[in-house]
């Protein structure tokens, strides 16, 4: 039995497809992002970056550029006050050990990826920077690299690190693994795998850093997170509060900016030129050397009743981390609680770890772990269908999570799962079948569901601040330190603040991001920005408007709870009305604030040790149910995907035309994953450093997504929404192969679905490379 | 983008004075015309000539008919390959080629010359012109010679075109009365092709092949030319039979290098794949012209 | 050198090194409109219009341009900042997400519907096809150029 939450359209604002406020001046080329500012006397900085994989640094010489005419300052490891940056999330690192990780600021005699940064440089031109970069000498001594992670679990392997090769290990363990599989009619195994993507956002990762008139070091910087200022006063060896950084529109994140990117390079020119700096990195720059997406080999194996229902699932994750932690151990802790997937199974082992290469870094992405385990989970849901011989639409419902039902990690689902519903009006939107063109193509069409934590671990404490504030013509100021990367992050929260004040829209600015200006409301990471900011704003909000109606209840004589704010002004039930201005007079003769500060605490809890599965882990979880119809052409390969519906729950559309424009770009994204996004590196060696070999999808690359909006009003978020900026895409790589094994009987289970890998699938191609015969008939 | 400071730069305005440049100069001279080949390479400090010469403002593009071949300048910019109705009419297999390159800002300002000069092995037009046995002009300073499209590609990304030489106009057969087809297999709309295959075709009364043309890029450092299949399809009838048998001999007789976006094998066998649909497609349209 | 060009209409001096973009030269002057993306004219960010053509500026070396017109997103407004009904329609489909491919898509858009006014669906998504836009999967973006070819917002 399906629960149906309906959701009451109360709201004046809220729910309503508003136009941000953000989109005029950037469809009029007027937003100035991290790169498009300029200060009197800028210089331009560099980034030299290792050629190889491995190595040791025997010599720098850097005399020649320094030498060069225009260049500023020329800086290596020696250089850096205090070399070492932390991965590390306030208050947690003294808790959970892997957590907590460490890389050079520049390189200290050892190179462990391509594209390690060895050496900057600040001069008077971008030219002259390049210039200068050329005239550093360098002499490197090629060291082993292991390029694979579980060749890099074998003693002997290459160290990249002295303490060894495996960063992390996870253990999830619930009920009775071996009774669950005695149990079993069907057991279906099957080995995954998935690759190393880029982040792939259009604005490369850039900034302007100067130092202001009270000596404070200010970077502003295209990010999502502006508690770096901490990492660069450390590193820097300043004090904390002498640090300030300003996140302007940032033009697209989607993780790849939420380590340090280029913010510390620019604090440690300006610091040092005193000098306002810029740098910009190039698309080359950027493919080669910012951090990726975790490959995870993926094993499992899942029991399974003659019914279809889920007995036992065994599951190993192997995830590449790369030659620096960054993220990774936390990625795994994500896809560990998520490797089962939204099912009820009583019986489950995870077992992840994480190993060092000499790969390049990866890091947080889209997804965080918990996207790549959606290929694994929905691919042997699929093939469990198949072996009992029912559909895998009715597999899935009959397994889906319900309210009551409790996670292996041992967290109890609070909420409800809109799962049935989302399969099946993500099904239902496909609508009628599609016929193959031609004869050697074939059409199927397959599901993909998938869950997604949104909010931090509830072991981090996590919290969010907001100011808000009137002005005396009853206009709305929000100040919180909330960076908006392009999914409406400001804008929501100026929608809440207009329902909650009864103010329009147009009467309501919001300042953002800045470290020194805005109160703190944590990173806009993980899908939490509109759960936590959107609750601080919503929380600073309500007691705003409870100060205000409680001089407004003088004024009207009348009780504070029996007013209202609408329109700009302050009703009583008969309709009496008075303007804000003249209750905020009175607000000011009696001494009473028009402002608040609000600060929103996640519901927190205590550490859980996964292993014993004892407890909650993650505030709450998004759900999402995608559908897709495909074309395979047999003969060469190549899939197209002819119609694609993407539901979710969101729990509630603050503005559902932006909910709708993220499960589309969110979907693309997971296409182009699933199609033909791929970081090649060959012992190492990125071969694919542009945009002409690193292939994100084109308008003509992708079907419309058609998404659709559950909101069963029960999430954790301000007025029961859920996040919606990860869940999209998990689910097509899956919903991909599902539908490619529904339309030729062939199951893919690599990552990307390239039309060399279908072809070779198929049968159509076999043989490596040289001469192997062509069949002859290639008239089917 | 920080580009290589020192290079002269001059702007010849008259073919002599650009071969004048052409011929005088030592060192890395490069050619500009669109650009877009060049200045990506410029971009990225991977090229670092010592002179560019801008030949924009020569009279080199135009389009004109001239004794059962077609003058096309080497000037001339591929959007207007791709628009022109006197080459739709004319050569319309190479109106469809140009439509194929890259993007539209790529087609705006990229040149057919600029293309030809580039050999990038995948290359659209480089293909086309072997396929067609066009016929390249190649200035000098007091001279000129005519060199076939197919001598012109000698490897990857080179021709015969000398330091001091400019490649001026090209010349293609009127096609009119046959049937033709060009298409590529790329990973994403627009990307460079993996294989790429130009076929044209002439039907006679008889129903069968009078003459074929079959050239496949993307399979080796240049355009290759099956003539082995063409001699395959000569006199025959073109049944689906003779031309899937004809596509695998012509992928047969291939030994694509494996890199890291496709294997040999693969490449192998979409010539095969794309070689049979375009001499269906091309053996279609003769048909209808018949 | 010294080169001329018009720049959304008026008439322009640089004073420019050969090796130089356009790209480089229009961002030096103030257009902070035109964006930078990928260096080698695939993602579309930078594109401007060049007499009336969609160009990658990244990929015109300035002495190009000389005597030539360039048109910026900010030339297609009116005078005294009013949007263009095309602007106007992105706004209200909510095509615009971080904005960075915003510049790009608007004048690749305007140029191929003032070249072919009577466009469907598909002919729309074939013109857009040389411009990245990495948040907004592209549906909102063609709704968004459909309804303006249909006149709805002027």
């Amino acid at each position: 039995m399906t629960e149906v939450v309906q959701v009451a359209k109360e709201f004046r604002v809220v729910g309503q497809p508003v136009a941000r406020h953000d989109a005029r001046d950037k469809v009029a080329g007027q937003t100035l992002y991290a790169g498009d500012w300029t200060m009197p006397g800028m210089l331009h900085g560099a980034v030299l970056q290792s050629p190889y994989p491995s190595a040791r640094i025997c010599r720098i010489e850097t005399s020649r550029a320094s030498r060069m005419r225009g260049v500023a300052v020329v800086l290596t490891a020696g250089d850096v006050p205090r070399n070492t940056l932390w991965t590390d999330l306030p208050g947690q690192t003294m808790v959970v050990g892997p957590l907590r990780s460490r890389l050079n600021v520049l390189a200290e005699g050892r190179i462990r990826y391509q594209g390690e940064p060895v050496a900057l440089v600040a001069a008077e031109t971008e030219a002259r920077a390049r210039d200068a970069l050329e005239a550093i000498e360098v002499e490197y001594e090629p060291l082993p690299g292991v390029f694979d992670p579980e060749e890099a679990l074998r003693p002997d392997a290459p160290r990249v690190h002295d303490e060894g090769n495996l960063l992390a290990q996870w253990r999830i363990s619930s009920g009775d693994l071996a009774a669950g599989f005695a149990r079993a009619d069907v057991v279906v195994e099957g080995e995954y795998q998935t690759h190393f993507v880029d982040a792939g956002f259009l604005e490369p990762e850039s900034g302007v850093a100067w130092v202001d008139a009270d000596g404070v070091v200010t970077i502003r910087v295209s990010t999502q997170v502006i508690e770096h200022f901490r990492d660069v006063a450390e590193v820097l060896g300043l004090p904390h509060n002498r640090v300030r950084v300003i996140a302007p529109y940032v033009g697209g994140g989607f993780g790849g900016k939420e380590d340090v990117t280029v913010e510390v390079y620019l604090g440690l020119l300006t610091w040092k030129t005193k000098r306002p700096v810029r740098m910009v990195w190039t698309r080359q720059e950027s493919l080669l050397a910012r951090t990726k997406r975790h490959p995870f080999r993926m094993r499992y194996r899942t029991g399974a009743l003659r019914t279809g229902e889920l007995v036992a699932q065994q599951i190993d994750l192997l995830s590449d981390a790369g030659a620096y932690a960054y993220m990774s151990a936390l990625v795994a802790l994500y896809a560990s609680v998520t490797a089962a997937g939204p099912y009820r199974v009583p019986n489950v082992e995870v077992n992840a770890r994480v190993a060092y290469t000499n790969n390049c870094p990866t890091s947080a992405m889209r997804g965080f772990g918990a996207m790549q385990v959606v290929l694994g989970y929905e691919s042997q849901i699929d093939r469990v269908a198949r072996a009992v011989g029912l559909d895998p639409k009715r597999v899935r419902e009959t397994n889906a999570l319900r309210r009551g039902d409790t996670l292996p990690v041992g967290q109890v689902i609070e909420r409800h799962v809109a799962l049935p519903e989302l399969l099946e009006r993500a099904w239902q939107a496909l609508g009628d079948p599609t016929l193959p063109r031609a004869p050697s193509v074939r059409v199927g069409r397959g599901v993909a569901c998938n869950m997604q934590p949104y909010g931090r671990l509830v072991w981090l404490h996590d919290w969010a601040s907001a100011w808000i504030g009137f002005e005396m013509d009853g206009t709305v100021v929000i100040r919180t330190g909330v960076p908006d990367l392009g999914a409406g992050q400001a804008s929501s929260l100026c929608q809440i603040t207009s329902e909650v004040l009864g103010v329009p829209m147009e009467h309501v600015t919001i300042h953002i991001a800045d470290s020194a200006l805005t109160p703190l409301a944590g990173t806009t990471t993980g899908t939490r920005q509109l759960y936590m900011s959107g609750n601080a704003v919503l929380v600073t909000a309500r007691n705003l408007r409870q100060q205000v109606l409680e001089v407004a209840a003088q004024v009207l004589n009348a009780a504070p709870d029996a007013l209202t704010m609408a329109e700009g002004e302050v009703r009583t039930a008969e309709g009496r009305a008075v303007r804000l201005p003249e209750i905020l007079r009175h607000c000011a003769k009696l001494g009473v604030p028009r402002t608040h500060l609000g600060v929103y605490h996640a519901p927190s809890g205590e550490v859980v040790d996964l292993s014993k599965g004892t407890g909650k882990v993650f505030p709450d979880y998004a759900f999402g149910a995608h559908a897709a119809e495909v074309e395979v052409d047999t003969e060469t390969g190549k899939i197209r995907v002819l119609k694609y519906a993407a539901a979710h729950d969101v729990g509630r559309a603050i503005n559902p035309q932006s909910v709708e424009g993220q499960i589309q770009g969110a979907t693309v994204q997971g296409l182009g994953f699933a199609l033909m996004e791929e970081v090649i590196l060959e012992q190492g060696i990125n071969l694919t450093t542009s945009f002409s070999t690193y292939l994100i999808p084109g308008v003509l690359d992708v079907p419309d997504v058609e998404p659709v909006i559950v909101e069963s009003g029960e999430g954790a978020g301000p007025l029961g929404a859920r996040g919606i900026g990860e869940p999209p895409i998990g689910p097509p790589a899956a919903a991909v192969a599902n539908a490619v094994e529904n339309a030729t009987g062939i199951r893919l289970t690599t990552t990307p679905f390239t039309p060399e890998r279908v072809a070779r699938a198929l049968g159509a191609v076999t043989g490596e490379d040289g001469r192997e015969p062509v069949p002859e008939d290639h008239s089917r | 983008m920080a580009t290589a400071l020192d290079f002269e730069y001059v702007a010849p305005a008259s073919l002599e004075e650009a071969l004048a440049e052409l011929g005088a100069r030592d060192g890395d001279v490069k050619v500009l015309a669109g650009g877009q080949s060049l200045v990506p390479l410029l971009n990225y400090r991977l090229a670092r000539p010592s002179t560019i010469v801008d030949i924009n403002g020569l009279p080199l593009a135009g389009i004109s008919m001239d004794d059962g071949w077609l003058r096309i300048g080497a000037l001339t910019r591929h959007v207007t390959l791709q628009h022109s109705p006197e080459i739709r009419a004319a050569c319309p297999v190479l109106a469809d080629a140009a439509a194929l390159i890259g993007n539209v800002r790529v087609r705006t300002l990229g040149t057919l010359g600029g293309s030809l000069a580039h050999a990038d092995p995948a290359g659209e037009l480089p293909m086309v012109m072997v396929a067609l046995d066009a016929r390249l002009t190649l200035r000098r300073r007091g001279g000129r010679r005519i060199v076939a499209a197919r001598d012109f590609f000698t490897g990857i990304l080179t021709t015969t075109l000398g330091a001091d030489e400019l490649l001026t106009e090209v010349e293609v057969p009127l096609t009119s009365g046959a049937g033709y087809a060009v298409e590529e297999f790329a990973r994403r709309a627009g990307d460079f092709a993996l294989v790429a295959v130009t076929a044209l075709v002439r039907i006679d009364r008889r129903g069968r092949v009078d003459d074929a043309r079959l050239a496949i890029g993307g399979v080796g450092p240049v355009p290759v030319r099956s003539i082995a299949a063409e001699e395959g399809l000569r006199g025959q009838e073109p049944t689906a039979e003779r031309l899937a048998q004809v596509a695998g001999a012509a992928a047969r007789a291939l030994d694509p290098v494996s890199d890291a976006f496709a294997s040999g094998s693969y490449r192998r066998h979409l010539t095969a794949i794309l070689t049979r649909r375009v001499l269906t497609g091309a053996v279609a349209r003769a048909m209808e012209a018949a | 050198m010294k080169i001329e060009f018009i720049v959304n209409g008026q008439p322009r001096e640089f004073d420019v090194a050969a090796s130089e973009t356009l790209l480089k030269v229009l961002r030096e002057a103030g257009c902070w409109e035109v964006k930078e993306g990928c260096g080698e004219g695939v993602c579309g960010s930078c594109t401007v219009l060049f007499d009336d053509q969609p160009v990658s500026s990244c990929l015109v070396l300035a002495p190009l341009a000389r005597g030539h017109s360039v048109i910026t997103v900010r030339g297609l407004q009116e005078n005294g900042g009013s949007l263009h009904p095309l602007q106007e329609a992105l706004i209200r489909h909510g095509a615009v997400q971080c904005g960075f491919c915003t510049p790009g898509i608007v004048l690749t858009a305007f140029a191929f519907v003032e070249r072919t006014p009577d466009v469907d669906r598909e002919a729309i998504r074939e013109a857009l096809a040389g411009n990245l836009c990495r948040c907004t999967g592209y549906a909102k973006i063609v709704d968004a150029i459909e309804a303006y070819v249909k006149g709805v917002y002027g």
